[in-house]
């Protein structure tokens, strides 16, 4: 029997064979991480909305090369790099997820659709009560996305770049996904992969660094809940039309951004019952799914084996890891400024993962002292971190691009 | 480098500026809009 039959017949393993060996350990790596990724968002380590297809994409990727025409290897998934107009409509025939990619990944579509999900599930209500401690901290847990964009550009990063993966502090995928779509076209795959690799982590990370940087004793501090004011959907909906409006005026480069998570927001303050039932369940989940599948099937051992991913790789931490302290120095802050009647674990809410960030507050506070509740001030700091993370993405995109 | 920081520190403070006034705004449509919701019954 001709020994090329077993060749043809079993590609993914003569493809693993034919490879540098740099390329086969990073495959059969990456289709273990994949495994392990599934693992962790099962036993909810890291969050499963986004790692289970995540890691499913990332394995199957990886262990589907095949021999292309030309003896050249690739897979049938997507080709990220294919944008001339006639070789793309050949792969959007071929590749099974390139119109997902092509259609709603490259172009944002599928980040703006996530933020309007993100719209519909946020109550304002929560920064409406207390704006200015609100925003104080969120802007304080910009620490990273601000100082990380210095210091990408001292380890040889253009400013663009530096910029996309600075927005990893941000903690607020689409809006990386956005940014770095607008800056960095050409590496926006890895930093996406990464940011979003990151942000699953900060739900496992963050509880160690409150514990590190916040004495039990502090954690333990009561806040005093206010009388909630009555603050009503038009009030909510009067807000979110204004401030939409404004924002899209200061920066017309994030518009559609703004656009999306304020829609999001004001069909949920009008009552539109139909609509936030689509936006809130099939457009969320659905654009979710489809987002950790295809950062998955994105994860190819050739992408990853980039040299620059490894530096974007300590970038995306370092700009994490800022945030997160900056947020709890904000906390500090005001509980110096509310001599000792705050609580600090709050700042850490800034960081604009909703709800992720304020859930990982409340529950490091919870554990040293259970009646202790800080998630309604907790929740408005991480609305406002959407805000603020919204304007910095604005201002990147709008002002980097003009400094040389 | 340093140029980087400057403009990091100018991106921050604008960012910093536009939030103040976000949060201003938020104050202010909550008091005005308030006295006119229960001005208006609304």
């Amino acid at each position: 029997m001709d020994p090329h039959i077993f060749v043809k017949l079993f590609q993914g393993i003569a493809t693993l064979g034919a490879s540098e060996p740099a390329v086969m350990v990073a495959r059969i790596s990456l289709i273990l991480l994949g495994m392990l990724l599934i693992y962790l968002g099962k036993k909810e380590i890291l969050e499963p909305l986004l790692m289970v297809p995540m890691g499913f994409g990332m394995a199957a990727v990886n262990a589907g090369v095949l021999f292309l025409a030309g003896s050249q290897q690739g897979t049938l998934f997507v080709d990220p790099m294919q944008s001339d107009p006639g070789p793309l409509l050949t792969v959007l025939q071929v590749d099974f997820l390139q119109p997902i990619y092509t259609l709603t990944f490259s172009n944002g579509l599928i980040a703006c659709l996530v933020f309007m999900g993100i719209g519909v599930l946020l109550d304002v209500g929560y920064v409406l009560e207390r704006p200015f401690e609100s925003m104080f901290l969120a802007l304080c847990a910009e620490l990273g996305t601000v100082a990380t964009y210095p210091i990408a550009i001292a380890v040889g990063l253009s400013n663009n770049d530096a910029a996309s993966i600075a927005m990893v502090g941000g903690a607020d995928g689409p809006m990386v996904l956005y940014t770095s779509l607008m800056l960095s076209k050409d590496i926006f795959v890895p930093i996406t992969v990464v940011a979003y690799l990151y942000l699953g982590l900060t739900y496992g990370g963050y509880p160690y660094l409150i514990k590190l940087l916040v004495p039990k004793e502090l954690r333990a501090i009561p806040v005093e809940q206010k009388r909630t004011t009555n603050i009503t959907a038009g009030q909510k909906l009067a807000f979110a039309i204004v401030a939409c409006s404004l924002l899209c005026l200061l920066f017309p480069v994030a518009a559609p951004l703004f656009l999306s998570l304020f829609v999001g927001v004001a069909v949920r303050e009008a009552g539109l019952k139909h609509f936030v039932d689509l936006i809130g369940g099939p457009i969320l989940y659905g654009s979710t799914f489809f987002l950790g599948l295809m950062l998955g099937v994105l994860c190819e051992a050739n992408t990853i084996l980039n040299p620059r991913v490894l530096l974007l790789l300590v970038l995306g931490i370092v700009s994490l890891l800022l945030s997160g302290i900056g947020g709890i120095i904000g906390g500090y802050v005001m509980f110096f400024l509310k001599r000792g009647k705050y609580n600090p674990v709050i700042g850490i809410g800034g960081v604009s993962c909703v709800p992720t960030t304020a859930k990982v507050a409340q529950k490091s506070v919870t554990e040293v002292a259970p009646s202790v509740l800080i998630l309604p001030q907790a929740l408005g700091a991480n609305i406002s971190g959407v805000i603020t993370t919204a304007i910095l993405a604005g201002i990147y995109v709008t002002l980097v691009p003009l400094l040389r | 480098m340093s140029s980087s920081i400057v403009h990091a520190v100018i991106m921050y403070a604008i960012a910093a500026v536009i939030a103040f006034f976000v949060a201003l705004l938020i104050k202010g449509m909550s008091a005005s809009l308030g006295r006119f919701g229960r001005k208006s019954g609304l």
